[in-house]
C-alpha cells in the first residue's frame, strides 16, 4: 500500500532543480491553503481580527489630537517635513502587523502545530522545514494584507486621508525586500519555540522592545541615540520610513537608494541568519529527542 | 454521587470555606511562582508599552508638557498621564485574564472536573483566585510605582496613595464581580479568547487608559459606563492635579453604584451559569 505513494515523492525531491522547486511551492501552497480553512472555521474570530488592528489604531490617533488639539502639529513638522498626524501615525501602525507576522504568525507556528498534535507529521515531511514556515508565512502575508486594507479604508472615511499616488509602487518595492528580513526573524521566533515550548513570552519580549524602537508614531529623531542604533538594525525600520517618504514626503536623514541597500543587506543577513539557526536547533532537537516535549 | 456530594456540600462552615480560599491563593501563587522570568516580565513591560506614546507627545509637542493635554485633563504631564493609566489598567486586564479566564486554565489543566466534583461550590474557588490575583496585580504594580518614582519622578506621598487606594478598591470589587461572570461564560462557551481580546478594545478605546477620552464625543459618552473611567479621572485627579480627596465623593457614590450592580449581577449570572452548564452536562466538554 505504501509503494504507491512512496514513488513519486522522492524522484520529485531529488529530481531537477525545477522540479525541486514546484515540489517545494506546492508544500507552501499547501501550507497556506490550510491556515486559510483553519481561520475561517471560525469567522466571528476572523471578523474580529479584521477589526483589531482598527480599534487598536485608534487611541493613538486620538491621543495625538489630544495632544496637539488639531490635525496638524508644527513640531512633527519641524522634524520630518510633514505635519499632518493621522497619516503619519497610520502609515506607521500598518507595520506592527508585518511585525506580528514575523514574531507571532511564524514564531508560533510550530508550537500550533504541536496543539493540533501535528508537529510530528509535519517534521516527516519530506520537504525542508524552513518551506512549512514559509507557508505560514504567505498565509500570514495575505492576512495582513487584507486587515491593512481594511484598516486603511475604515481610517480614510474617518478621517479623509491623502497620500501621494506616485509613491504605491515604489512603497510595495520596499515592503517587499523588508518582508524577506522579517522572513529571517521569524525563522529564529519558530525556532525558539523547539526549545523553550512556551515561546511566547519571547515573542512578547521582543514584540515589545521593537514596538518602542521602530519609529512607528514618532520620527527617530526623538528615540535616545542608542535607541536609534538598534532602530536602524531593524527592517521594518527602513520600511516604515521609506514608505512615508514616498507618500507623505517625510525626510529620512538617508537616500532611498541607501534605504534600500541598507533593506537588501538586513535581507541577506536575518535570511542567513535565521536559517542558520533554525537548522541547528532542528539538529539539536532532534538529536536531544525532545521534539515532542510539551 | 449526589448523595455523597450533597451533605458535604450543606456540611461545609464559613471556616472550611476559608481554608479553601486560602488553599487555592497558594496554589495559584505556586504555579506563578513556578515561573520567576514572569515576575519581571509582568513588572517591567506594561510600562514599556506606553514608551511609544511617550516618544508620541514628544514628537508631536517637542516638550514634556502639552497645552491641549493640560485644558482637557487638567495637567499638561502626558507621560505620567500615561504611566497612570498602564499602573492602573494592569489589575484590569489581570483581572480579565486571571479571574475571568481561569476555569478555562483549569479546563486546560485537566482539573476542571475535579473543581466542579469537589464539595466546594466553584464560587469559592473563584474567590481564592481572585484574592490571589489581586496579591499579584498588587505585587507588580508596587513594582511599576516604584520604577515610576526612581526614574519618571512622579511623587507618591502616603496623603495621595491613601485615597488613590479606596478608589482602586471601589473599582476592582466591581470589576472582580464582572470577572466571576465572566468566568461563568468560560464555563458555557469555553473558548473566550475572542471575547477578551473584544473587551480589550473597548477598555482601549472607551475608557482613558491611554488617551482623554473627552477629544471625542463618541468616547467620551460611552466611557461613562465604564467603572475604569471614573476611577482613572480621579486617580489622576489626585495624583497629578493635586485635588483634595474629599471633593471625589461624586465619584466615590457612582462606583459604590455600579459595585453593587456589578456584584449582585455577576453572582448571580455565575450561579446561573454554572447550574445551566451542569444540568446540560457540558462542563468536561473543551
Amino acid at each position: 500500500m505504501a509503494q504507491p505513494d512512496a514513488k513519486p515523492l522522492c524522484p520529485t525531491i531529488t529530481g531537477s532543480p525545477i522540479a525541486r522547486l514546484r515540489h517545494y511551492a506546492h508544500a507552501v501552497w499547501a501550507e497556506n491553503i490550510k491556515e486559510w480553512k483553519l481561520e475561517l472555521t471560525y469567522p466571528a474570530d476572523f471578523a474580529r481580527g479584521l477589526i483589531d488592528p482598527v480599534v487598536y489604531l485608534l487611541p493613538y490617533l486620538l491621543y495625538g489630537l489630544a495632544l496637539v488639539g488639531g490635525r496638524q502639529s508644527a513640531n512633527l513638522e519641524k522634524l520630518v517635513g510633514t505635519s499632518d498626524i493621522v497619516t503619519f501615525v497610520t502609515l506607521g501602525y500598518v507595520f506592527i502587523g508585518f511585525l506580528n507576522m514575523a514574531l507571532w504568525a511564524m514564531g508560533f507556528s510550530l508550537r500550533k502545530e504541536q496543539f493540533y498534535g501535528t508537529l510530528e507529521s509535519v517534521f516527516a515531511a519530506p520537504v525542508p522545514r524552513w518551506i512549512f514556515t514559509m507557508g505560514m508565512s504567505m498565509h500570514s502575508i495575505l492576512h495582513q494584507t487584507l486587515m491593512i486594507a481594511v484598516q486603511i479604508v475604515f481610517i480614510t472615511a474617518l478621517f479623509n486621508m491623502t497620500v501621494n499616488p506616485v509613491g504605491l509602487l515604489p512603497s510595495l518595492a520596499i515592503v517587499g525586500l523588508m518582508l524577506v528580513a522579517l522572513y529571517g526573524i521569524g525563522m529564529i521566533m519558530a525556532s525558539t519555540t523547539l526549545i523553550f515550548k512556551q515561546g511566547w513570552l519571547i515573542s512578547e519580549g521582543l514584540g515589545s522592545i521593537l514596538l518602542v524602537v521602530t519609529p512607528i508614531a514618532y520620527p527617530l529623531a526623538v528615540l535616545p541615540v542608542f535607541m536609534q542604533k538598534v532602530a536602524l538594525t531593524v527592517p521594518t525600520t527602513y520600511g516604515i520610513l521609506t514608505v512615508r517618504h514616498f507618500l507623505l514626503g517625510e525626510r529620512m536623514g538617508f537616500s532611498v537608494t541607501t534605504a534600500f541597500l541598507r533593506v537588501a543587506v538586513l535581507s541577506v543577513v536575518w535570511v542567513a541568519f535565521g536559517l542558520i539557526v533554525f537548522a541547528l536547533i532542528d539538529r539539536y532537537t532532534r538529536r536531544s529527542g525532545t521534539l515532542s516535549h510539551y | 454521587m449526589s448523595a455523597t456530594v450533597a451533605p458535604a456540600r450543606s456540611g461545609m462552615t464559613s471556616a472550611s470555606y476559608a481554608h479553601v480560599v486560602w488553599a487555592e491563593f497558594t496554589k495559584t501563587v505556586n504555579i506563578w511562582l513556578s515561573y520567576p522570568i514572569m515576575i519581571a516580565f509582568w513588572a517591567v513591560f506594561p510600562l514599556l508599552w506606553v514608551m511609544p506614546y511617550v516618544f508620541q507627545g514628544k514628537a508631536l509637542v517637542g516638550s514634556m508638557s502639552s497645552p491641549s493635554f493640560q485644558q482637557l485633563t487638567g495637567s499638561g504631564n502626558y507621560m505620567a498621564f500615561v504611566l497612570i493609566g498602564a499602573m492602573i489598567s494592569t489589575f484590569i486586564f489581570s483581572g480579565l485574564w486571571g479571574v475571568g479566564n481561569s476555569l478555562r486554565e483549569e479546563t486546560y489543566w485537566g482539573t476542571m472536573e475535579y473543581i466542579i466534583a469537589s464539595p466546594t461550590p466553584p464560587l469559592v474557588i473563584l474567590i481564592g483566585k481572585t484574592l490571589a490575583e489581586w496579591a499579584w496585580s498588587s505585587l507588580m504594580v508596587a513594582f511599576q510605582a516604584a520604577i515610576i518614582g526612581i526614574f519618571f519622578g512622579v511623587q507618591f506621598t502616603v496623603a495621595k496613595v491613601l485615597p488613590v487606594m479606596l478608589l482602586l478598591g471601589l473599582l476592582m470589587v466591581g470589576f472582580y464581580g464582572f470577572a466571576i461572570a465572566f468566568a461563568g461564560l468560560t464555563l458555557l462557551i469555553k473558548e473566550v479568547q475572542g471575547y477578551v481580546h473584544t473587551l480589550e478594545w473597548v477598555f482601549f478605546l472607551f475608557s482613558p487608559i491611554r488617551y482623554p477620552v473627552q477629544v471625542n464625543p463618541i468616547t467620551q459618552l460611552v466611557s461613562t459606563l465604564i467603572p475604569l473611567t471614573w476611577a482613572l479621572v480621579a486617580i489622576r485627579s489626585i495624583m497629578l492635579v493635586n485635588q483634595k480627596p474629599v471633593n471625589l465623593w461624586r465619584t466615590v457614590i457612582v462606583l459604590c453604584a455600579m459595585d453593587i450592580v456589578l456584584l449582585v449581577g455577576g453572582y448571580f449570572l455565575f450561579v446561573w451559569l454554572e447550574r445551566k452548564t451542569r444540568r446540560d452536562g457540558t462542563v468536561g466538554m473543551h
